[in-house]
């Protein structure tokens, strides 16, 4: 289906609870309703097969609106629709919760109500996600008159409650010192025994309010601030505000620096999936594959380095184009390189798919179906290992992929031997792609001028991270900074799915689940506290990691 | 203390300097880090860097580790935590700095929920300067460090103007 259809159909589901749609831009549409329709307005969307809850932006329209304002963004396709919602100022207005129908929801619901101070009526978990304990009640960081003297630290407190021990259950709190991506998290497993019976996690301690930074900062400093959300995809990350900038500027950026960001995030995918696959087999207890996928891995970080000075956090990126060029020597380098990590990416796919006790910690483990990846609102790779056809870069080209489009990948099986698979193969198109576009480099500028000032506008834009999908909003007031960005990274999306895969595994399991969503680990170590009922005593995650090696040692080797 | 005494404990100060020296364990903290030191700190331990070769050793728990290597600023969220592993870390025990964000708050000075960099927090001993640092860079400074054991020394500490907030 063309946008233009998908669009057509959202309006024709969403009419009855319209009250006033408008188009901000080709691939968007934006209706108008009210909060107490929102569940059923959602409940449309979703009996229609129509997209995926992608992000809710939650801004405060200011004193003289007094308004604050909801989007609510589904995506599917190219198409994006979002459902606005206007609330009273007034303190605590009420929303009802989309949760029970969109579990992933319940992390952006959480959002609103400790960002924004809106009570979500309903939602089944509304304890703090990303502010500190010590963060005073009442006081929110995305309202208008938020100023730090208001945020001074209060006595903390326990911003998650005890889950309940029913007979011979025990909780297992896993974190903080854990290295996802933008945020380590703090989880508590739920055990009956072995067995896992339930789930939920806490972030903050990484949470740095770069949303509200970037209000303070100009278009310019803040490319190099969101770059740093991130320095595993960083490249991502100043990708997606690039195109949004730009889109609102009306920018055209020149086709051969298109190519050129996209041989960067081919890169960076390369860097990325060989740092997951060193970090996953490390958690398996697999050491040796661990050191020769990061000794392989620093093929790319050294082409990185060539082609933009910088090993992370590599800045190639400027607002209306790239900062470097691409000449003759780097492509021999290019051709060279990959012509090896393609020998040893095969090498690597025969290995996570052949070896016996490696396969015994992935096979058949953490099996997510088509349904449930739905329902969960997976994105990336754990998606698409469950043969859900879900790729930015396909569904809704951005930059070069019209011109070097990629290849999806998926895989039916859904477990964790899967997810390697999907993974590695992606790695062989992200090989084949650069190649590629180093052979067929379009001619031309590097980067045009890029206004100090952006028209007022909102955009949104997508680009597919290593992990999945990463949302960017973005509304310029017309000023030299703008006025709301809201981004949402891939990683919260799949926590929901992770979590909700472990309960029925084992705990010793509980290392490779996590390891196997790529939450962006960089392999550090975390404190594991084992509550018992009655003796509470720390372990380490090495510790933990040690304790499923040997579970699966002693299965292996009968007594 | 008779002469025999004294050198029997001299010769120990010496032994245990050898091999804090030789063998000193460390362990890894991200108080708010971007990740970009920190996969930097874990290529260190890979093949290409290989910083075993100076018997550095990364381990998972503080009670083991000699050095704390730190990155990012300090998070409010984080703060405590940080100040935890530091106390749980035997005596004596030294703080390596990774990275701007560690030593000024880099680019997420003035954000709200940021209480500053680590030399706030925490005493430093070591600041290794980069957004990362390359893991030459960060062996270079943990190698520094040792040797400033190795001559009986600490590195002075440095005193910092207090932090401008945003
Ligand atoms: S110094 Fe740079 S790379 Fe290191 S944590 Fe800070 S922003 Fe990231």
């Amino acid at each position: 289906m063309t946008t233009e259809t998908l669009l057509q159909r959202a309006t024709e589901i969403l009419a009855p609870f319209s009250k006033g749609n408008n188009n901000p831009e080709t691939n968007r549409l934006d209706v108008e309703i009210e909060a107490s329709d929102l569940p059923s307005a959602t409940a449309a969307l979703m009996d229609n097969q129509w997209g995926y809850l992608s992000a809710i932006t939650p801004t405060d329209l200011g004193k003289e609106v007094n308004k604050l304002e909801l989007l609510y963004h589904f995506c599917e396709g190219a198409a994006i629709t979002s459902l606005r919602i206007y609330l009273p100022r007034e303190d605590q207005p009420d929303v009802p919760t989309i949760s029970d129908q969109i579990p992933v929801a319940s992390f952006f619901e959480r959002e609103l109500g400790e960002m924004l101070g809106v009570h979500v009526v309903g939602t089944p978990d509304s304890s703090r996600l990303f502010l500190p304990d010590d963060w005073p009640d009442g006081v929110y960081p995305l309202r208008e008159e938020f100023s730090m003297e208001q945020a001074a630290p209060v006595e903390p407190r326990e911003t998650l409650p005890e889950m309940g021990r029913v007979g011979n259950k025990f909780t297992v709190p896993i974190g903080p010192q854990h290295p996802a991506l933008k945020e380590p998290g703090h989880f508590e497993f739920a055990v009956d025994g072995e067995i896992i019976t339930g789930a939920r996690m806490r972030l903050g301690y990484v949470h740095r309010g770069i949303e509200k930074a970037t209000e303070k900062r100009n278009w310019i400093q803040n490319l190099y601030l969101l770059e740093r959300i991130c320095g595993i995809c960083s490249h991502t990350h100043t990708s997606a505000y690039a195109m949004g900038a730009e889109k609102l500027a009306q920018v055209e950026v020149p086709p051969r620096a298109l190519a050129i960001r996209e041989i960067v995030a081919g890169l960076e995918r390369i860097h990325s999936h060989l740092l997951w696959l060193g970090v996953a087999a490390h958690e398996a207890g697999f050491d040796t594959l661990f050191m020769y996928s990061w000794r392989d891995r620093e093929t790319v970080m050294d082409l990185l380095e060539t082609l933009t000075g910088n090993r992370v956090n590599y800045s190639i990126t400027v607002l209306g184009g790239v900062k470097y060029d691409f000449t003759a020597e780097h492509s021999r380098a290019i051709h060279k390189a990959m012509n090896y990590l393609e020998e040893r990416i095969r090498y690597y796919l025969h290995i996570v798919t052949t070896d016996a006790s490696f396969l015994q910690r992935t096979r058949g483990i953490g099996t997510m179906t088509l349904e449930e990846a739905k329902y969960f609102g997976a994105l990336g790779p754990t998606a698409r290992a469950s043969g859900l056809e879900r790729d930015v870069r396909i569904d809704s080209p951005y930059g070069a992929y019209h011109r070097f489009p990629v290849s999806l990948i998926t895989d039916e099986r859904g477990d964790l031997e899967a997810r390697f698979e999907v993974r590695m193969k992606e790695l062989l198109v992200s090989c084949f792609t650069i190649r590629t576009i180093v052979d067929n480099l379009p001619p031309g500028e590097l980067a045009v001028r890029f206004p100090r000032k952006v028209p007022a506008g909102e955009t949104v834009s997508r680009v597919e991270a290593p992990r999945g999908e990463a949302f960017y909003y973005i509304k310029s007031g017309g000023g030299e900074s703008p006025v709301r960005l809201k981004i949402r990274t891939p990683s919260l999306c799949n926590w929901t799915s992770a979590l909700n895969k472990a309960v029925g595994h084992q705990l010793a399991d509980v290392p490779m689940l996590i390891a196997g969503m790529d939450p962006c680990f960089s392999c550090n170590d975390r404190m594991i506290t084992v509550r018992r009922k009655n003796d509470s005593h720390t372990l380490t995650w090495s510790q933990m990691r040690e304790y499923g090696i040997k579970k699966y040692a002693s299965i292996r080797e009968p007594k | 203390m008779n002469v025999s005494q004294n050198y029997v404990s001299q010769l120990m100060g010496r032994i245990t300097t050898w091999a804090r020296v030789n063998s000193p364990w460390a362990i890894h903290f991200n108080s708010g880090s971007c990740n970009g030191c920190d996969i930097e700190i874990l290529a260190t331990l890979t093949p290409r860097y290989d910083i075993e070769r100076f018997g550095i050793k990364l381990r998972g728990s503080p009670r083991h580790a000699d050095v704390l290597i730190c990155t990012g600023p300090v998070t409010r969220q984080a703060r405590e935590r940080l100040l935890r592993t530091y106390e749980q870390m035997p005596d004596p025990k030294f703080v390596v700095a990774v990275g701007s964000c560690g030593i000024s708050g880099g680019v997420f000075q003035g954000c709200y929920n940021i209480v500053g960099h680590i030399n706030e927090v925490l005493p430093v001993d070591a600041f290794i300067p980069g957004c990362p640092p390359r893991p030459e860079a960060i062996i270079d400074g943990i190698v520094k460090l040792l040797t400033h054991l190795q001559n009986g020394t600490r590195p002075e500490p440095i005193q910092f103007a207090p932090q401008e907030t945003a």
